[in-house]
Order: structure tokens, then C-alpha cells, then sequence
């Protein structure tokens, strides 16, 4: 496998350890009227409606809303799993609606991180091993590699566990595993589906203690979709939707 | 990450260690069945490659009509013995020609005598002339090509053969007697050589090669005939076309010259577009096209289907188990592919996967081999081996191809349908794609069992077919009956008589295990009839044990039985018509007078060949009128069934009147059980391999009937919960593997018709098809298949269903 480099019209962000102005930010996410529906029966059940937003780089935002209302829905389409059925996505400037399969590969490898609910670790492999996957995937070298595994490791407070297979792990050390993965190819931004959806409140607690610190800390955009007010909070921008509509988008604090 | 997909690969297969256990040996039994016939097919593709100055040399075949099964004309690979110097004189291309003894049915082997020493019989010595080794280049161990049939009453023998008689290869010079025949004289013949047997089998094989002096010249007088192999070595490899074209045209002047020295007329013979026949064929090919036997690929051929098939079994196992356990490496290959995996990167992953079980199996196929080839070798008579084969490094060529075709036909289908999984779907907890591939999964299993099904009904059919031939009224009574290869001489047929325990002594020239068929044509009323001629002496019959039906057989009483009385079998008297008894028929003798002979009985068929032959109408006689014939029969029928001491003395007047040639005889109860023999091989091969492709059918089907229950695990709690009986549950997972063993079943039983049939009728005597072995094939594959199915169901359905539930 040769690794395809493809050039995209922006530069890496350069991050730096401290909190940002929003205002000051440079544009990263786009969507321009967003739809997206199912056809049934030759009827059409609308998920989403005319989403229209703008996420900038270094932001913390929550998605938020009653179950069904297409939270889920507009995340997988920010990440790509799914096509809007109208509308634009830009990511970066570039159109990302439709996209070839090496193109999105491409921005897996290189600026998206996924956090799943149910934490989405391969069962055959190691805490190491699943750390280690995206960073042969983007073909890091392996001193590199073995650096920033050892580093995640550490910052995650699981270098004792990284011989073991996940199901040898709580769900609150699966869903830091998890997120170390995510971390590990130094994503733009992390996409999380309900991350805390399976775990008790103090664990829960704490990886939204981590999401916070990662985003203040390093600038990490950071979208995640939640159920918990409490959880929403850490974060700097909500979005509240509903029946597929964008019914209030707030700042935090 | 090759190093990962491996250790993952590894993972997997203890993870799912019965199932890995399953694909992987069921995978090297198929192997082994295909690499056995590979083996084979080496084997037998091999003859005649022993040396690169072998392409020049080529086998002459002649058309004619000396000996062939059916007296008429064919290509035939035994030449007159002239044409040999037809072809050393007129064709420049030949650099030499050598004539050499045929492999005939009834020569067993000549008797060697060294010094005082007791004779040992041996087969394959061949009489040639002095040009043997100027056209085959054995290489010489003692002596030279050159110097060792220079001079008549020489012999040159295989390295194995010196090293048994002498136990050494330095034997230059020493005296071998050659006899023949029982009361030859014997022929002193002089070391002159020994050869290396080659690297590769011969189809001029033999353990040494003579020259009496025999072969050194044709028979003078014109009308005699004498008939062996002709090889040639040509100067230069040729167009065979061409040159058939050539010895054709020489052939015919050479016809012409024979045939009116005989005093015939060549354009009396040849007409109506007939024409004579000289042709050569490159010695390569001698082995893989014999004149009248079926090619060994020819025989083969149903083999090769076979372990075609069994191959097949496994793969589709292969392929069936990976697309059900697909389930459980859906969750795997979503996440790969949002960590930014292409799919080409994951169906390598799934393909290196098949490729560690490829490589385990060939590894288990390769040890399988050795352990199975001894039984193989005895099986098929051959003498293959893995290790010490002169074509190891081919064969390496061939595994290597076998495991990259294996690996891709059944890694490849799984493969693809893994990495095309689609990521939203799957990480939303979506499975629903996991049932992709299970028309193909259906479609296979289905395939498999067609397999095996045929294969039950086929044993069932075959074994009721052996059953009945080997209990099949021969018309004769075989038991404490034995045939001595010797003619019928009065001396000793009369000191044979004087034994207690013997009860007759005679011959005739129709025995099971060594017939002479002569045929004749009678005239009957008018009415020409074709007839096979039977010469026995007085005793013939009642020592055979034969049935009369009406009239009597030859007896001592009648003075008339000496002149021109003949007996029929049933065959030849339902050519006759009715009331035969005391009628006469007349036949022209060769010079063209007419003889008279009168019917006296009719006997019951008797057997004398395979139950693929039909029974000739026979006529049997005693008399010389119309000319006689003999082989080496002396049958003695006992009065005891412990007629071993009887044989010690027989042998000890055998001793004493032919020193020289050591006695032999079969039973014929051997000889019964030899003409079954090829059957029998043919219907065990068969038994075995139906075994082996039932039990992977039934391993692939416990597998799979795992995963699916497995993957229904939620559904079967949650039915459970609702209150579903165990049995309930269970009959839930049968119910859709039944309907395809059902399947199945049905269309197995045309094809199985279909190939029956066609083997029953290469059998004269058979039984009609029977019903019950398919109903039967229908019975036991549903019972075992309901069984295996049901073991794992039966797990599923009695486990805790909280477990289930919770785990969600
Ligand atoms: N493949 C599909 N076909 C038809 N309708 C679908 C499909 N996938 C999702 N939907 C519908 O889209 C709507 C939004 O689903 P989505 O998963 O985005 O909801 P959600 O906001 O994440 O809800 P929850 O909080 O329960 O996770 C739902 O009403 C669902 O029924
Ligand atoms: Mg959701």
C-alpha cells in the first residue's frame, strides 16, 4: 500500500496550549441548508431540515435534543458516514459533501477522531495494538509511534493495561482507550456519539474533565452528541434540535 | 502491519479453535486427496522421460489383425519382425532399430537357473537383438552400450535384478540359465552387463534384457510370422507427420512383396479403401495411448473427479465458515475503516487470514501424505513418493500454485464481503448486513450435500452390485479346484491321478483366470453361425463342476466322444434353437473340407472372465477333428477341502520330472477373487472417499449450524423470555438447514441415477437399479444432519437467557 498524499487547501492548525477567542478562530466546519430524509413508501420522513451552522476551529460543542430528533444523524454526516441528501458541507473550505472513498480516507487518517458509545475497540487486539492501528494506518514511523503511544498511555494513566484485550477492561477505561485512539493520529477535531452513554457518573465525569482539557489545552475541536445537560456544560456551544431542526444554538458561560 | 494482520489472524483461530480445527484439516484432507493424485499424474506423465536422448526414439506401430480381442484389424503396438529391417535399410533417418519381446498375458516369467542353485522364476526378462541399448541409453554399471549384446547368448540385467541373484553388480561373465517353458532345455546365457535403473518408469521395462539369438533374425519362410516391439532412434527429433507419411508409402511396397511371396494378391486385400498401416509414435506417448486398454488418464478420470470434488467440499467449508463468523469481524472492520483503512488494505487482511489456514493445512496435507502414500502405493500398485521423488522441486511448484489458488478461491469471496462492510451500519449496532452472503452460504451447503448424497446412494448401489457378483452362481464349482500352469501331458496327468485326494485331472482352454478363445464359424441348417471354440479333454468338465442341463457330457463310455461329438453352453444353444440333442452341424476346415459333428448336451453357462464380459456362446470338444488348442491349464479338482499335503506331493512329482522349472498354480478361488479385484478396488476408493466427503460435509454443517446459533443467541433469549420450549428453539434452527439437506436430496438423486446407470452398464451380469439406497442416502442424510445441527441448537436453546440479554 502506497499512502496517497492529497493536498488540501489549508494549512495544519497550529495549536497552542492556551484558550482561544471564538470570534478570532478560523472557519472549519460548514453546512449550508442541510437535509436529510428517508423515503418510504414514496414518503419522505425527514431526519434533518435546513441545518445551517458554522463550527470553528478549537470549539467544544454539544449536540442536544430528545431522542429520534437526528443527533446522531447530523454527526455521522459530519464525519462523513453518511450523505446529506441536499445542501453543502464544506470542511476547511473544501466541499466534502460527496467524496470519493480515498479522498475520506484521507481525512480519517489525517484530521478526524471518532468516539463511539459503545467504545468500538477491536476485540483482538491489545490496548497497545488499538492505540497503535490509525498510526500504521497514517504510517508513522515507528519510533514516532512508540513515543506517542507511551505518552497517551501515560496521560490516560492505562500503561498498565496495555497488554490487555478490552474485554478485560471496565467501560470507563475502554471508553479512555477509546479516546486515546482517537487521539492518537492528531485529529483537527474529535467526533463523539454519546461517549459517556454507557458509563456511571463519576466515570462519565471524567472523560468529559479529559474532552475539556484536550480542547483547552491542545485546541482540539471537539463535537459531541449527549443526552446530559451536566455533560453539554463542559463545552463552550449547544445545539438543541428538534424533529431535524436547529431550534436553539447557545454559548456556554 | 503485515506483522499485526498476522497476529490477529492467529488470534482468531484460537479464539475460534473448533472451527479453525475444522477449516484447517478439513482443508488438508482435501489437499490430500488432490496432491495424491498429483502425485499420480506426475507418476504417470513421467514415463519414458528418463533420459533427453529419448526424444529421438519412437515405437512403430502396425495395423493388423494378429491378436487382437476381436480378430479384426487395429493399430497394434506389436509389429511383424520384418519391419524392422525395412526400416534399418530404407528409412536413412534411423540411426539404429532394435526389436524386443512384448509383455504377454500368459508369460508369468522364465525359470533362471544359476549353477546348482534351486530355480527362481522371474518376470520381465525380454529377448532383443543387439541394438537395444544403441536406442534405449541405459546407463551402464558393468559392461558397455557398445560391448554388451555384440555377441548372441548374452544377457544384460537391471542393477536390482544382479543384486538379487548375485548380491553384487560385479557379475560380468557369470552363466544365468534362461528356461522357458517347463520341459525347455534352457538356454546358457553370459553376463555381459549391467544397467542403472533410471530415474523415471519405462514402458519397455524390464529386469533383463536377453540375446538368445532368436530375435537376430525374421522367419524364412514368408508365411510365418513373427510379431514383437520395434523402436527406432532417429538421427534427429522429426515431424511424425512427415514421417508417417514416408514409411506409409514404404509399408505398402513392403505389403506388396510379403503378400506375393505368400502367394496373395495385395490388391485382393486391400480394397474397397481399405489400406495396410505403418506408423511411429514418439516413445513419451507410448504409455499414455495403449492400443486397447483404457489410458491410465483415461481411468482415472472418475479419480480425479472425485478428489476434484472433495477439494471442493473443504473450500466451500472454508468459504462458508468465514462468511457466518463474518458477523463477528463486522464490528472490526467498521472501525478499521473510520480509522482511515482502505478496503484494499482490509481484504488482504481477510485474504492473509485464509492464507496462515492455507499454509497449516498444506503443512498437515504434507505429513497426511506420508502417512497415507504406503496404503495408497498398495492400492494402486505403484511406488510414489513424496520425499525421494526425482520431481520434488515440480511438485513444490505445484503445492505453491494449489495454495495460492486454495487460498484465493476460499479467502477471497470472504474477504470481499468483509471489507465492503459498511461502517454506519455496523457501528449503530446494525447487523443486518451480516446476512449477506447467506444466499451463496444456502447455495454451497446445498452443493455439498448434493455431493455426499450421490455419494451415499452411489455405495449403497455399488456395494448391492459387489454383493451380487460375488454371490453369483458361476455355473462351476470353484472350491477345492486349482489350475497348475503346465499343458496337459499323459506322464504326468498320470502319476497326478495316482494321488489319493486327487479326484480329475484335465485341461481346457477355458478357465477363469487364463481363457484361449478360438473362434469358428458352423454351418446349421443352412444358417451361419459364429461360435467359440473350447478344446478340454474327456475329464474337463466334471472336474469344472458344470451343470448339465440336457443330454449329457463327454464320458470315457462313449467311443464316439473321441470322433466328432461336442457339447454346447447355453449361450451357443439358444443360437441352435430347440431340440438340438443328437442334431449335427457341419464346419469347413482350413483346407476346405467339411466336417460333421453331432450335439450330445447343453450345459449351463459358466464364468470364465469378469462380470463385465458376457458369457460367448461355446462350443466344447474332445475330439481333434476340426483342429485343436491348448494353453497352460492342468485344473485338479480335489475330493478334500485339505488338499494342501495333496499339493506337496504333486510338487514333489513335479521335481522330479522337470528340475528345472519351478511349479505354479492359483486356486480358483484366488482366481475368482483376482477377477473381482479391479471392482473392488474401484468401489473401496469409492467408500472412501464418500466417508471423507460425508464427515467434512457434516463437520462444515456443525460449524456453521455454531455461528448461526450463535448469531441468534439474542433472538433465541428473547423467544425465551416470551416462553419457547427448548424444543421449540431447537426445531427453529433446523427447520432452515432441513429444507436444504431436502433440497439437496432432490436433485442429487437424478444425477445419481444418471452415473449409476452408466456404471451398471459396463457390467454384462447386473443387478436393476434399486430403489432402496435412495431412499435410504435420503433417510441418513436428513438424520445426521438433524443430529449435528441439533447438538449445537440444543446448547443455544438451554442457555440462561439473562446472560444473553444482559451482555447487550
Ligand atoms: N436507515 C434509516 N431509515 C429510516 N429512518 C432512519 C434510518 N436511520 C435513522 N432513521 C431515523 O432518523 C431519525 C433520527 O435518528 P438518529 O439516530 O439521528 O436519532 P438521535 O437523535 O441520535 O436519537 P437518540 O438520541 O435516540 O440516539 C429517527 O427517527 C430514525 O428513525
Ligand atoms: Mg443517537
Amino acid at each position: 500500500m502506497v499512502g496517497r498524499q492529497i493536498v488540501l487547501r489549508f494549512k495544519r492548525p497550529n495549536l497552542q496550549p492556551s484558550a482561544f477567542l471564538p470570534s478570532t478562530l478560523k472557519k472549519m466546519i460548514e453546512l449550508k441548508n442541510i437535509e436529510k430524509y428517508y423515503a418510504n413508501k414514496g414518503i419522505k420522513h425527514y431526519v434533518l431540515r435546513h441545518v445551517t451552522t458554522t463550527i470553528k476551529q478549537g470549539e467544544f460543542v454539544s449536540i442536544m435534543g430528545p431522542s429520534g430528533a437526528g443527533k446522531s444523524t447530523l454527526l455521522n454526516i459530519l464525519g462523513m458516514l453518511e450523505e446529506p441528501t441536499y445542501g453543502t458541507y464544506e470542511f476547511f473550505g473544501e466541499d466534502v459533501t460527496t467524496l470519493n472513498e480515498r479522498k475520506r480516507i484521507e481525512l480519517y487518517r489525517n484530521h478526524i477522531g471518532f468516539v463511539f458509545q459503545a467504545y468500538h475497540l477491536i476485540d483482538e487486539m491489545t490496548v497497545y495494538e488499538n492505540i497503535e492501528a490509525p498510526l500504521l494506518y497514517k504510517k508513522v514511523g515507528s519510533s514516532e509511534r512508540a513515543s506517542r503511544i507511551a505518552n497517551l498511555l501515560d496521560r490516560f494513566n492505562i500503561v498498565a493495561k496495555k497488554d490487555l484485550f478490552p474485554n478485560q477492561l471496565s467501560g470507563g477505561q475502554q471508553q479512555l482507550v477509546g479516546i486515546a485512539r482517537a487521539l492518537a493520529a492528531q485529529p483537527s477535531v474529535i467526533l463523539a456519539d454519546e461517549p459517556t452513554g454507557n458509563l456511571q457518573s463519576t466515570q462519565a465525569e471524567e472523560i468529559m474533565q479529559l474532552f475539556k482539557k484536550l480542547n483547552q489545552e491542545d485546541g482540539i475541536t471537539i463535537i459531541q452528541v449527549t443526552h446530559s445537560e451536566k455533560n453539554a456544560e463542559y463545552g463552550n456551544r449547544i445545539l438543541h434540535i428538534a424533529d431535524g431542526v436547529v431550534k436553539e444554538d447557545v454559548l456556554v458561560r | 502491519m503485515f506483522k499485526l494482520n498476522l497476529k490477529i489472524a492467529l488470534r482468531n483461530l484460537f479464539k475460534n479453535k473448533v472451527y479453525a480445527a475444522i477449516n484447517i484439516g478439513g482443508l488438508a484432507l482435501g489437499l490430500t486427496a488432490f496432491v495424491l493424485m498429483l502425485l499420480y499424474i506426475n507418476h504417470e506423465e513421467s514415463y519414458d522421460t528418463w533420459s533427453p536422448d529419448l526424444k529421438n526414439v519412437y515405437q512403430i506401430r502396425e495395423k493388423h489383425a494378429f491378436f487382437t480381442p476381436d480378430n479384426k484389424e487395429h493399430w497394434n503396438e506389436i509389429s511383424n519382425s520384418r519391419i524392422a529391417n525395412l526400416i534399418r535399410t530404407k528409412l536413412p533417418q534411423a540411426i539404429a532399430v532394435t526389436k524386443v519381446d512384448n509383455d504377454w498375458d500368459f508369460i508369468k516369467g522364465y525359470s533362471l537357473k544359476i549353477d546348482d542353485a534351486n530355480p527362481v522364476m522371474m518376470p520381465k526378462i525380454k529377448d532383443s537383438d543387439s541394438s537395444f541399448f544403441k536406442v534405449f541409453p541405459y546407463r551402464f554399471l558393468q559392461g558397455s552400450e557398445d560391448k554388451a549384446l555384440e555377441n548372441p547368448k548374452s544377457i544384460v540385467l537391471k542393477e536390482s535384478l544382479a543384486i538379487q541373484l548375485f548380491g553384487t553388480t560385479k557379475v560380468l561373465g557369470k552363466t544365468i540359465k534362461v528356461i522357458r517353458w517347463r520341459s525347455d532345455e534352457g538356454t546358457s546365457l553370459t553376463v555381459t552387463g549391467v544397467v542403472a535403473e533410471p530415474k523415471y518408469p519405462q514402458s519397455v521395462s524390464f529386469n533383463a534384457i536377453t540375446r538368445t539369438g532368436d530375435r537376430d533374425k525374421d522367419p524364412e519362410n514368408p508365411t510365418n510370422n513373427n510379431y514383437c516391439l520395434v523402436y527406432t532412434k532417429l538421427n534427429k527429433s522429426s515431424d511424425t507427420l512427415v514421417l508417417n507419411q514416408t514409411l506409409q508409402k514404404m509399408y505398402v511396397d513392403f505389403k506388396k512383396n510379403l503378400l506375393s511371396s505368400q502367394k496373395k494378391s495385395y490388391n485382393d486385400i486391400y480394397k474397397d479403401g481399405r489400406l495396410p498401416g505403418l506408423k511411429v509414435i514418439p516413445v513419451k506417448e507410448v504409455h499414455a495411448n495403449p492400443p486397447y486398454a483404457m489410458s491410465w488418464f483415461e481411468k482415472l478420470k472418475p479419480v480425479i473427479a472425485i478428489s476434484a470434488f472433495l477439494l471442493l467440499v473443504s473450500v466451500i467449508n472454508f468459504i462458508n465458515l468465514a462468511t457466518a463468523q463474518s458477523v463477528q469481524r463486522a464490528k472490526e472492520v467498521g472501525v478499521k475503516k473510520v480509522l482511515g483503512s482502505h478496503k484494499t488494505q482490509l481484504t488482504w487482511q481477510f485474504l492473509i487470514e485464509s492464507a496462515l489456514q492455507s499454509v497449516i493445512s498444506l503443512f498437515l496435507c504434507i505429513i497426511l501424505i506420508e502417512v497415507v502414500l504406503p496404503a495408497f502405493n498398495n492400492q494402486f500398485k505403484v511406488d510414489l513418493s513424496f520425499w525421494h521423488n526425482a520431481q520434488l522441486f515440480a511438485m513444490v511448484v505445484q503445492l505453491f500454485g494449489l495454495f495460492v489458488f486454495v487460498t484465493l478461491l476460499a479467502g477471497f469471496y470472504p474477504a470481499w464481503i468483509l471489507s465492503n462492510y459498511n461502517p454506519v451500519s455496523v457501528l449503530k449496532g446494525n447487523y443486518e448486513n451480516g446476512l449477506r452472503g447467506i444466499a451463496l452460504r444456502n447455495v454451497l451447503v446445498v452443493f455439498q450435500f448434493v455431493i455426499s448424497v450421490t455419494f451415499i446412494i452411489s455405495i449403497g448401489v455399488m456395494q448391492m452390485q459387489s454383493q451380487y457378483m460375488s454371490n453369483k452362481d458361476l455355473g462351476f464349482e470353484r472350491g477345492n479346484l486349482i489350475n497348475i500352469k503346465s499343458n496337459y501331458e499323459d506322464n504326468f496327468a498320470e502319476r497326478l491321478k495316482k494321488i489319493p485326494g486327487v479326484e480329475y485331472v484335465a485341461t481346457t482352454t477355458q478357465v477363469m483366470g487364463n481363457t484361449f478363445n478360438v473362434p469358428e464359424e458352423v454351418k446349421y441348417k443352412g444358417n451361419a453361425i459364429n461360435l467359440n471354440t473350447v478344446t478340454v479333454t474327456m475329464d474337463a468338465l466334471p472336474a469344472l463342476g458344470v451343470k448339465v442341463l440336457q443330454g449329457r457330457i463327454f464320458s470315457k463310455e462313449y467311443k464316439q466322444d473321441t470322433i466328432n461329438t461336442v457339447v454346447l453352453n447355453e449361450a451357443a444353444a439358444n443360437l441352435f434353437g430347440k431340440n438340438i440333442i443328437g442334431q449335427t452341424y457341419g464346419k469347413v476346415d482350413w483346407e476346405g473340407k467339411t466336417n460333421i459333428f453331432q450335439i450330445v448336451g447343453i450345459i449351463k453357462n459358466y464364468h470364465n472372465e469378469g462380470f463385465d464380459k458376457s458369457v460367448l456362446p461355446t462350443v466344447y470338444k474332445v475330439t481333434g477333428l476340426g483342429g485343436t488348442s491348448n494353453t497352460n491349464n492342468l485344473l485338479v479338482r480335489f475330493n478334500t477341502s485339505k488338499y494342501n499335503d495333496v499339493i506337496g506331493k504333486i510338487e514333489k512329482e513335479w521335481k522330479a520330472l522337470y528340475p528345472n522349472y519351478p511349479m505354479e498354480y492359483t486356486s480358483l478361488d484366488d482366481a475368482f477373487s483376482k477377477s473381482l479385484e479391479d471392482n473392488n478396488r474401484f468401489v473401496n476408493m469409492i467408500i472412501l472417499f464418500s466417508v471423507v466427503s460425508v464427515s467434512l460435509s457434516l463437520l462444515g454443517l456443525f460449524a456453521l449450524s455454531t455461528f448461526v446459533a450463535k448469531r441468534r443467541t439474542k433472538e433465541i433469549a428473547v423467544r425465551k423470555v416470551l416462553g419457547a420450549s427448548n424444543l421449540q428453539i431447537v426445531n427453529l434452527l433446523n427447520k432452515s438447514f432441513l429444507i436444504l439437506v431436502i433440497v439437496a436430496n432432490l436433485i442429487s438423486w437424478p444425477i445419481a441415477y444418471i452415473l449409476i446407470k452408466k456404471w451398471l452398464e459396463g457390467f454384462a451380469y447386473r443387478i436393476d437399479m434399486p430403489v432402496l439406497p435412495f431412499i435410504a442416502a435420503t433417510i441418513i442424510s436428513i438424520i445426521i444432519a438433524v443430529l449435528t445441527v441439533s447438538i449445537q441448537a440444543r446448547k443455544a436453546a438451554v442457555s440462561d437467557p439473562v446472560n444473553a440479554l444482559k451482555y447487550e
